[in-house]
């Protein structure tokens, strides 16, 4: 089966255009809460929070990344990617499954007869502590296997230390390992420690290559915003300003339920258009979010809230 | 405008408000019939459907309010302080249980929306009730060792575009302070203030103390110019302000005044353009541009103009215009017809000085007084729009070279209300506060207000300030 | 006479405890002896643990939002009053005394509520420095504070020691002997309250064998200590503060802005202003 991946007419910028572009990297905290904040007010019922429940399984990557994930493990939840709930063949299937590169095979054969992508971790996820070549290894390996998109971090050791130049030549280096396969570059918000540095952090990652910049590992306990992905977000449309390539956003870390999905789709949809609203370009890493979505779809379609044993363990 | 994800309307309900066929004046702790035999209507701008009916104070309206406050003066002067304070906590509590229906009240009258009554107005509310009354008690501490007392019947006249919250404004502090109250509601917009009325009543408050007469201008002009009345305290247009602070030559009377502004809005090449942007659609299009502080003149760098006008273009297509009920509405409905044929002018003569204009697309209800956000660039200083209150979503954009530049356009205008400032640089904004000649100014925020925060202007944007330390000066007088 | 014994907790974080030493006093009153926990040591330490939670959450509230609270808290005073006054009878106080000592305390209640949200204005100010810089001193509070009411069956004299830190944002462990039954009955109050836990922590007890844990606690930032406290035990306080720097002063119990200051450090920024 054909998998309809992303064509990569991507535009790298040099390493001086990027610094050029990076000048302009002050995000007011206040400012930026108040606006999240005042998006969240908004009120999505009915027709268009059911619209909004579909476009979110759509938009999910289901993901397992667990020391104890097995062959059998990965089977049962391509199974629930492909047909999220079997009582409902209306619900669409989810994006793909985000795996760790030993699993990547298993998976790839669990979606086949679908349009599921499997995307893997790679590049030492998640604390990308290791040299270069070994990261570009790990993510070969992945490729190797069938991986369709793959999920890297930053170097955060190097951002910290303010060698930005080793960020961007990490991930140009990845890209160029990547070729076509669809690479989404983690930020690790919860380690940058400013907003600004969400901002500087997207704009090396979207110049080197990256055709999805990720919020988080899911790993550590600060997980997804949605005043990091608002900066992400505007750094993304200052990008396609200046470049005219679309970069998409992938949340991933801690969004518990439909209501906060609902209102990260809120918060792309007004800060930087509909073009988003695909899951082309917008990612949700979700493990335990996607039931509550199909429960919320349920109730919408029945009126009364199921348990969670109604829908089958992914 | 195709939209790929709508929403859906969400609307509040309406049912929970229990309005009257009419009303009457509240004087001396109870509804009464006008002694004007009068009634005028009151109609919701966004649908044109007449909402009640609610008395006309003339000559004999006012004067039987002024005696019943003269009355109830001699009262509240035996009250104790601290039990000063606990009418007013009262009321503030009353306030927030009530808060709901005062919001959906306040947005059927008024045209604003809903969101907007509900998070800023109402709670605001209640916070100065609850702050002032926590003066009422300690007031001797305010200003050191000086001696004070109150002035005794105070007049009080506000504006339709923050009806309740203007109500609080004047009040709070003059009932804190041991004085009285004849309060004269906006034409447009009466019907927060009878509920208001009601709130007091069952709060206890004792007869004269708090009177409410509802009318026009004519009903004011008898409150400013009634013997009786010891101080006036006036929101509104210069015009009027004007008008008033000539009646009162030669009288010895009190008087405090919050009139029109054309703020400046100041966004400096090193602001976060963002934020800024933010900013700027907050300070002109918060509650349609019925704001006396509003940010109405966007003073822009020339260096980020075209990034900044993009971005703020794009920023102003997601307002979303229309039913104030329907809980996503950003832009409510105009308040009068006759504020809208004014905006409606205003804008006209903008276009035919030579000014670019830039409006939103969207869709009107049929009913209702409604106005698109308007952006207008290449606009000279001189053109009517860059001078004259507008009070409408309508923003005027000019633009400087230098922070010298940017100070001499902020202040040159009759008004001083306040400004906005714009920049990542500390040392830049706050040289640029000590040169900007307004009463409030704001660094990388707009439009924030707080019962202990002093506001009011320079200028002919008025004098005196309502709210914090100072506020309470607007009702106190020395006791020599 | 009623032999029946009944025990009473302190109040710790928002749980009433006994004394982890198991040790007891008694305090007598017209229909019953009661037994209130001795504290220790170790209940004081574990005290400090709460009150610095209690810290944090409390002075992490606006200001508007802790005035709400302790005027909330009034009226929930308010409606108990007739269970007060005569906790005070009991104690041995005539009726009217009572009352008025009651009503009193409820005014001062709703003084320092008030005073919440507005202290700052009155004690923080800008200073005109010679020079092209915003010079401004505001006052944070001190952290976590110990208080020594007096002695007193008085809920009055009770609340006009421990509102000064409270209403600024310190959090506050006291410790009462024959006022403790007092400040127990109180502390039913405040569990109700929206007060976060650790704010306010009561212990009871003499003080003889923890005067040295709580002069000597690192984080215990200020020591309050009532206007009759025995002068040989307010210099041992002293004198072991020293070797932290901490806070020590005596409370004299007035209603006015000075009340708080002995709770409050003073900062000052300096801002240059310039293009």
């Amino acid at each position: 089966m054909v998998h309809d991946t992303q064509t990569s007419e991507k535009i790298m910028l040099s390493w001086s255009d990027t610094t050029e572009l990076m000048n302009l990297s002050s995000v007011d905290e206040t400012g930026l809460k108040e606006r999240v904040a005042s998006l969240a007010t908004r009120s999505i019922k009915k027709d268009s929070k059911l619209q909004a429940l579909n476009m979110i399984v759509s938009m999910c990557d289901l993901t397992t990344l667990e020391g104890q994930d097995t062959d059998g493990k990965i089977a049962q939840m391509a199974a629930k990617a492909i047909s999220p709930d079997p009582n409902d063949s209306s619900v669409p299937s989810v994006a793909a499954v985000c795996v760790y590169p030993g699993l990547v095979k298993t998976a790839k054969e669990a979606v086949s007869k679908s349009n599921v992508l499997v995307a893997s971790v790679s590049s030492y996820f998640p604390s990308g502590q290791a040299p270069l070549e070994l990261k570009i290894h790990d993510t070969k390996y992945a490729i190797n296997n069938g991986a369709d998109e793959i999920d890297i971090v930053i170097n955060r050791k190097a951002f910290l230390e303010g060698d930005y130049k080793k960020v961007f030549d990490e991930i140009y280096a990845i890209k160029e390992v990547c070729g076509d396969v669809h690479l989404k570059t983690i930020l690790e918000v919860g380690e940058l420690g400013s907003y600004d540095n969400v901002r500087r952090a997207s704009l090396i990652a979207m110049s080197a290559g990256s055709d999805f910049i990720k919020t988080s590992t899911g790993k550590i306990s600060e997980g997804a915003s949605r005043e990091a992905c608002c900066v992400m977000a505007k750094a993304v449309l200052d990008y396609r300003k200046v470049t005219g390539s679309i970069v998409g956003i992938k949340v991933a870390g801690g969004i518990r339920d439909a209501k906060d999905a609902i209102r990260y789709l809120v918060l792309i949809k007004e800060e930087i258009g509909e073009d988003w609203l695909d899951l082309k370009y917008f990612r949700f890493g979700a493990s335990s979010l996607l039931n509550d979505v199909l429960r919320q779809i349920k109730k919408l379609k029945t009126g009364a809230y199921q348990d969670s044993y109604y829908f089958p363990r992914g | 405008m195709v939209e790929k994800w709508s929403y859906s309307e969400s609307i509040e309900s309406s049912e929970i408000v229990n309005l009257e066929k009419k009303y009457g004046h509240f004087i001396n702790g109870s509804f009464v019939s006008p002694k004007s035999k009068k009634y005028f209507d009151t109609i919701s701008p966004s649908t044109e459907e007449l909402l009640s009916k609610v008395s006309f104070g003339g000559k004999e309206d006012v004067d039987s309010a002024v005696a019943s406050a003269k009355e109830g003066f001699k009262t509240w002067t035996k009250v104790k302080p601290v039990d000063r304070s606990k009418y007013l906590f009262k009321i503030a509590r009353l306030i927030q249980e009530r808060s709901r229906e005062f919001a959906v009240l306040e947005s059927m009258d008024g045209g604003k929306p809903i969101r907007e009554s509900r998070d800023v107005d109402i709670p605001q509310v209640s916070a100065n009730f609850f702050y002032f009354a926590g003066w009422a008690d300690k007031l001797e501490l305010s200003w050191s060792n000086s001696k004070f007392k109150p002035y005794g019947v105070a007049g009080q006249i506000i504006p339709w575009n923050f009806p309740l919250l203007m109500l609080a404004w004047k009040v709070a502090p003059a009932l804190a302070t041991g004085n009285v109250v004849v309060l004269k509601p906006a034409e447009t917009t009466p019907l927060t203030a009878l509920m208001f009325a009601q709130i007091c009543a069952e709060a206890g408050l004792p007869d004269g103390v708090f009177n409410l007469v509802t009318g026009n201008g004519e009903t004011g002009s008898y409150i400013v110019n009634h013997k009786d009345v010891d101080k006036i305290a006036f929101t509104g247009s210069t015009v009027v302000g004007k008008q008033i602070q000539a009646s009162l030559a030669g009288t010895g009377k009190g008087l405090t005044l919050e009139l029109g502004g054309k703020a400046a809005n100041i966004v400096y090449e090193d602001a976060s353009i963002d934020q800024a942007v933010e900013g700027v659609v907050n300070g002109i299009f918060f509650n349609q541009g019925h704001v006396c502080c509003a940010g109405s003149r966007l003073l822009i760098q020339e260096s980020i103009q075209d990034q900044f006008i993009e971005k703020l273009e794009r920023r102003m297509q997601q307002l979303r215009v229309g039913n104030p009920l329907d809980k996503n509405t950003d832009i409510g409905a105009i308040n009068s017809k006759q504020q809208l044929e004014k905006i409606t002018e205003l804008v006209e003569s903008g276009v035919n000085d030579g000014g670019s204009i830039y409006q939103t697309e969207c869709d009107f209800p049929g009913n209702g007084f409604w106005f698109k956000p308007t952006l207008f660039t290449n606009v000279q200083p001189a053109y009517r729009i860059a001078r004259e209150e507008i009070f409408g979503p309508v923003l005027t954009t000019i633009t400087f070279r230098t922070p010298e530049e940017a100070i001499e356009i902020a202040n040159n205008t009759e008004y001083g209300l306040s400004a906005g400032i714009w920049s990542e640089k500390g040392s830049k904004i706050l040289w640029t506060a000590d040169r900007l000649d307004a009463g409030v100014i704001w660094s990388n925020t707009f439009n924030k207000f707080d019962p202990s925060s002093p506001f009011g202007g320079y200028k002919e944007s008025g004098f005196g300030r309502e709210g914090g330390r100072h506020g309470l000066l607007s009702y106190l007088k020395e006791d020599k | 006479m009623n032999e029946v014994r009944k025990t009473y907790k302190m109040y710790v974080g928002n749980s009433f405890i006994r004394s982890e030493s198991g040790r007891t006093y008694s305090i007598e009153l017209s229909s019953e002896i009661i037994e209130l926990p001795q504290a220790s040591r170790k209940d004081v330490r574990d005290a400090v643990s709460q009150a610095k939670k209690g810290y944090e959450s409390w002075s992490s509230l606006t200001p508007y939002n802790r005035a709400q609270i302790l005027y909330r808290l009034s009226e929930m005073i308010e409606g108990r009053k007739a269970s007060y006054i005569e906790l005070l009878k009991e104690s041995g106080i005539k009726n009217n005394k009572a009352k008025k000592d009651i009503d009193e305390a409820i005014e001062i209640l709703i003084w320092y509520a008030g005073i919440t949200d507005k202290w700052e204005q009155l004690s923080g100010n800008l200073n005109p420095v010679a020079g092209s810089y915003l010079n401004i001193s505001h006052q944070e509070p001190l952290g976590v504070s110990f208080i020594f009411p007096r002695d007193t069956i008085s809920l009055k004299s009770l609340l006009l020691c421990i509102l000064p830190p409270l209403s600024v944002g310190c959090s506050v462990i006291s410790l009462s002997k024959n006022a403790g039954v007092l400040a127990i009955m109180l502390a039913e109050d405040l569990n109700n309250s929206d007060l976060p836990a650790g704010t306010w922590n009561i212990l009871t007890g003499s003080y003889s064998n923890i005067i040295e844990d709580i002069s000597k606690h690192v984080e215990i930032k200020g020591i309050g200590v009532n206007m009759d406290f025995d002068n040989k035990d307010y210099t041992i306080i002293q004198s072991n503060a020293s070797e932290s720097v901490k806070r020590t002063f005596s409370m004299n119990e007035t209603l006015n802005l000075l009340s708080l200051n002995p709770f409050l450090q003073t900062k000052t920024v300096w801002h240059p202003k310039g293009k």
